[in-house]
């Protein structure tokens, strides 16, 4: 009996084994996103998770690299002729698209015809078919090269065309649409191809082996791509501690944003290893200048004296970010000591500039939501320094929904708000400087300031940029329409077994490059 | 028998009150004394484990647990007897025209009934709390127009039960209105039902405000709801319990003194049900 | 029969209109914009228009409802906004999941608690009796949602039991889902066996109390027998129809089970839904839940008469 009980152990324990080295022979990683993804059509109906998975199939012309500089990526050379006015793509050899077919000039074109196309309602569209970087055309040199022409020169042109949330303008062969011109499925050139959307629950990449990857190493979403791990998947779990339990209990191997306060213990935990960059994100505190109270300058400037800015980020970030005053990101190669400066802490100051104002205790409601914790610490810790100077702020905890709604629309007197990242400082000052009487979500309304933002969209000479950037700095910290805080942090945590894997400033995950040990 | 019947009578009656008690001094004191502001930060404390100086330990921004476990009483019984008196109160009036004018009256206003009775709660509350703004006043209108189909029916039934009886058709008889001859007879025999009822649906109340909170749509922070302590615990249960334990046990405790006033009120109101 | 049927599922209709009616028109009244929210801090209202308008979404409102209700009529209940999946059949697809915690879950502690509840009422006031209700007032009394926080911390995280995320379904993998749904099915099952007990003791205290039972006991009839051929018929016949109740219930309230367990069900469908504002889910749960929750209202009236000797013999 007792002999027998031992021999189906053993066969047991053997099967489970067959098992497990069945499974080793299809290595699969799997990585958390916090909610389904809303398309796979680059830069059409996306969001941050969107563009997460979506990278991992296309690729354009262009990439971001990880100090927020451009590169060629499908494109082995780019020209500019001497006006600023032509850019020209020589398309790298040996390209293939996931069918198998080669990647020519006539890719170019047809994916560019559809992204312009209004129809399509691609992200990046109103970039270039109007303003500063307008496409006049785009031609085929031969069956490798293409031509861009703008009708202006543009500081932004490559960069706008390497824009992440836009999917880097991804080529994607024909037959990713239907007949009647609707999309199907991307067939792109990236290291993965999509195998399966189950809606709510997850999506599959497969490695896709014939990729031609660059010879350079990995460099954001620049560099070598090349994929070594046979299946991703991207697990959607909406909720924080879900989402670390599965990664502690190996049901997942990446959480690609962890969320600060769960550091410390992640970090402690055997098996799990964590990277952390320094993201282009912007948490601020808004201050809606059209408010009969807040349209004193003065009391902007009182709110902004009763706060401690580097106590308040060392507190919500734990150490992981840097204080930051200034709208242009700290890892920006713009940022200098104008912008390094910080706002001075003084409570007495603040209590002055706020009596100047005639402020008498009135309560200043400020909007949050829980869906940002950072975002919503930040309010909180806020809060509890005005009342020391003397400033009644309430707060008012909403839906990420409503305060959206809320923040397109202007209708708040002050707002904790977090902005996606921008890449170039003249977008970092366009994100939220404009007029508020055709687009009341903007939060800066200085015509003078405007025609600046503008002007240091068509320089390209860096030394005249900074020039401008550093005059905009000091109009911004006189008019002080938005606190700033800081940029924020890339917290990714990722089981030991994943070898490569790490953080950068865009905050996306990154399967290629990447191996799974058994 | 009956003696012993009294006793399973008198042993909840005891321990729920004893419960109840403790849970309502606690919200009474937080009226005008906590040992720590409940909304107060203390980045000294952050995490803080249970001790003598806070026995329950402090949360994410070092704000004492105790003292926010007081003041979430405060607001969980203030939002479950302000939403349960809101649902009687609206309930019976809607119960007694309706079970009393019958016809198509009754009819629509039964459909409507029916209609709220088939509304998961949960979207009703989201919706009311966005037009209304989020407080806890968008709280218990949310919930009282949602607990508010289950009192119709009560009502509504004792009064097609007893409508027809002898002493109301004689207070018609004997000329006095309907409106008097519904208060003055009918009203009384809804009583016991209705307090039975109201004593469950204060628990219910209870349970759905933590639950709202929990998923985000109820009583906004940083004011403490047992809900919203508990919903903002959840990272930290391993790495801090005592901020998940407390307010999941007040909630529990809640709840079990007054199902356990609850058996007791039933055994005494309705023996039928005795056990 | 057929006509009773027939006239009952008539009268829900107007029930299910005012239903989807009224979501339609409540959730465009919550503030938040889909668009807006897949537009995030970049929202320019020119844009925000063009994509709305390309969902239908800036017709007037009873001309969204209307075109709404004609293809909800035809079993086609649109397409998600957020990310373009048909609504029906997603739904269909999450409702197997609650579906199959909460009938466990039912079925489960039914066979528990209605033995449990009748030897309670036998025995009554006995140590017995004791334990068993202040066992279940005490479940009666958790948070389902506490309750499956700490079964999650000790089983999934501190002895690594089951697995804390994720879900299969059991046409891909029996073995593995029954692991996903072990623990919300505990959780659902230790609660609704406080509700159940309860409700079962207190009709089989009923029950033993008739006449007949009396007559049966004074006829010398052994208490085994009493009780099982007896009390239990009548007794089950209230007890059913909480059942239905608690079903009903369960399914419009499984969302926090759900949300503690990131399980893919009908209810966090339904809250992921109204964050996003997916206005077609949104409609395209109510009107199921709603419908389910009359089906099973009307199931549940069909069958007591089979579990009720008295209404039987009328």
């Amino acid at each position: 009996m007792k002999a027998s009980n031992w021999a189906y152990g053993l066969a047991v324990g053997a099967a489970l084994l067959g098992g497990a080295t069945a499974a080793s022979a299809q290595s699969m990683a799997r990585v958390s996103i916090n909610a389904d993804i809303r398309s796979t059509y680059p830069g059409v109906n996306r969001d941050s998770n969107t563009d997460g998975v979506i990278h991992h199939i296309v690729e354009g012309l262009v990439a971001f690299k990880e100090d927020s500089s451009v590169a060629p990526m499908l494109a082995e050379k780019i020209e500019t002729s001497a006006d600023g006015l032509t850019y020209t793509f020589t398309l790298r050899e040996g390209l293939k698209f996931h069918n198998g077919a080669p990647v020519t000039a006539d890719d170019v074109l047809f994916s560019w015809s559809k992204y312009m196309n209004p129809e399509t309602k691609w992200r990046c569209h109103s970039d270039f078919s109007k303003g500063n970087s307008e496409v006049v055309s785009l031609d085929k040199v031969d069956d490798r090269t293409v031509a861009f022409k703008l009708k202006q020169p543009s500081a932004l042109f490559l960069g706008l065309l390497a824009r992440i949330d836009c999917g880097s303008a991804g080529i994607l062969h024909k037959d990713s649409f239907a007949a009647d011109g609707s999309f199907v499925k991307p067939i792109g050139t990236g290291p993965y191809m999509l195998a399966d959307w189950k809606k709510g629950e997850y999506v599959e990449l497969a490695k896709f082996d014939g990729y031609a990857s660059r010879t350079e190493k990995r460099d954001g979403y620049a560099g070598a791509r090349k994929a070594s791990i046979d299946t991703v998947r991207f697990v959607i779990i909406p909720d924080r501690s879900a989402a670390k339990a599965a990664l502690y209990s190996g049901s997942i191997e990446v959480l690609s944003d962890l969320d600060v306060n769960d550091l410390k213990e992640t970090k402690a935990r055997k098996g799990i290893k964590v990277d952390i960059a320094e993201t282009m994100g912007l948490s601020g505190i808004l201050m809606q200048t059209k408010d009969p109270l807040l349209s004193n300058v003065k009391m902007r400037l009182a709110i902004a004296h009763a706060v401690d800015t580097a106590a308040i980020v060392d507190a919500v970030t734990l150490g992981t970010a840097k204080p930051n005053n200034s709208p242009i990101p700290s890892v920006s190669a713009y940022y200098g000591k104008p912008q390094g400066e910080m706002i001075k802490y003084d409570p007495a100051l603040a209590r002055k500039l706020a009596a100047e104002a005639g402020y008498k205790g009135e309560p200043i409601k400020m909007i949050t939501n829980k869906r940002y914790q950072p975002s919503f610490d930040s309010a909180v810790f806020i809060q509890a320094m005005a009342k020391e100077a003397g400033i009644n702020i309430e707060l008012e905890v909403i839906e990420w929904a409503t305060q959206l709604d809320m923040y397109t629309k202007g209708d708040y007197q002050m707002m904790s708000f977090l902005y996606s990242a921008r890449l170039d400082p003249s977008l970092s000052f366009d994100m939220f400087a404009g007029p508020k009487a055709t687009q009341p979500r903007k939060v800066w309304d200085n015509p003078a300031a405007q025609t600046l933002i503008e002007q240091s969209m068509t320089i390209s000479d860096t030394e005249k940029r900074k020039e401008i950037f550093n005059k905009l700095e000091s109009m911004f910290r006189q008019d002080m329409p938005m606190l700033v805080l800081y940029n924020g942090a890339d917290i990714a945590a990722y089981s030991d077994k994943l070898e490569g894997y790490n953080a950068w400033m865009a905050g996306q995950p990154r399967l290629w490059g990447v191996t799974l040990k058994q | 028998m009956t003696g012993l019947r009294f006793s399973w009578r008198r042993a909840n009656a005891v321990i729920g009150g004893a419960l109840l008690a403790v849970i309502l001094f606690a919200a009474a004191i937080a009226v005008v004394w906590t040992p720590f502001d409940p909304l107060g930060i203390n980045l000294r404390a952050r995490y803080a484990p249970p001790s003598w100086l806070r026995p329950f330990g402090a949360d994410e921004f070092g704000r004492d647990v105790l003292s926010r476990a007081m003041a979430g009483a405060l607001t969980s019984t203030s939002v479950a007897l302000l939403t349960v008196a809101f649902a009687v109160i609206c309930g019976t009036a809607l119960g007694l025209v309706t079970g009393y004018l019958r016809g198509w009256t009754d009819r629509a206003i039964m459909m409507v009934n029916d209609a709220l009775l088939a509304f998961p709660g949960i979207l009703l509350a989201l919706g009311l709390m966005a037009v209304i703004g989020p407080n806890r006043y968008g709280i218990v209108l949310a919930l009282g127009i949602a607990y508010t189909p289950s009192v119709v029916r009560v009502v509504r039934g004792t009064v097609l039960s007893i409508r027809e009886r002898e002493y109301v058709e004689a207070s018609r008889v004997l000329g006095n209105g309907e409106i008097y001859t519904m208060l003055r007879h009918v009203l009384p025999n809804a009583f016991a039902p209705l307090a039975v009822l109201a004593t469950s649906m204060f628990g219910w109340v209870i349970l759905s405000e933590s639950a709202l909170s929990f998923l985000g749509l109820g009583v906004p922070p940083p004011a403490p709801t047992w809900g919203n302590m508990l919903a903002a615990a959840r990272p930290y249960l391993e790495s801090a319990p005592w901020l998940g334990i407390t307010p999941g046990l007040c909630i529990a405790a809640t709840l079990l003194g007054i199902n356990l006033l609850g058996d007791a009120l039933r055994d005494k109101l309705d023996p039928r049900m005795a056990g | 029969m057929g006509r009773y049927l027939l006239g009952r599922l008539l009268t829900t209709i107007p029930t299910l209109l005012l239903v989807s009616f009224s979501v339609f028109v409540l959730i465009r009244l919550v503030p938040g914009d889909p668009i807006v929210l897949m537009l995030g801090d970049a929202a320019d209202a020119e844009t925000v228009r063009g994509i709305r308008e390309a969902y239908g979404l800036e017709e007037p409102i009873y001309v969204q409802f209307g075109l709404w209700l004609l293809k909800a009529i035809s079993g086609d209940l649109g397409h998600s906004i957020s990310n373009g999946a048909a609504v029906a059949p997603l739904i269909l697809d999450r409702f197997q999941v609650s579906a199959s915690i909460v009938l466990i879950a039912v079925l489960v502690a039914a066979s528990i608690s209605v033995p449990l509840g009748m030897i309670a009422a036998w025995r009554q006031n006995s140590l017995t009796d004791i334990l068993v209700v202040g066992g279940a007032t005490l479940l009666l009394s958790l948070p389902s949602f506490w309750l499956g926080l700490l079964l999650l911390l000790l089983f999934g995280l501190k002895l690594g039991w089951v697995p804390v995320v994720g879900y299969v379904s059991f046409a891909e993998n029996w073995q593995g889902a029954l692991t996903y749904i072990l623990l919300p099915t505990v959780t659902l099952i230790l609660i609704e066996i406080g509700v159940v007990t309860r409700m079962a003791r207190a009709s089989t205290v009923e029950v033993l109390r008739l006449e007949y039972i009396t007559h049966a006991r004074a006829k010398g009839v052994s208490e085994a027998s009493v009780l099982m051929r007896h009390a239990l018929p009548n007794a089950f016949a209230p007890t059913w129809t909480l059942l239905g109740l608690v079903l009903g219930n369960l399914l419009g309230g499984i969302a926090v089970v759900e949300t503690v367990f990131t399980l893919p069900g009908l209810g966090r469908l339904l809250v992921d839904a109204i964050f996003a504002r997916d206005y077609p889910i949104i409609q395209g749960c109510m009107l199921f839940t709603a419908f389910l929750y009359v089906i099973v209202n009307l199931l549940v009236d069909l069958c007591y008469p089979l579990f009720d000797p008295r209404v039987m013999a009328e």
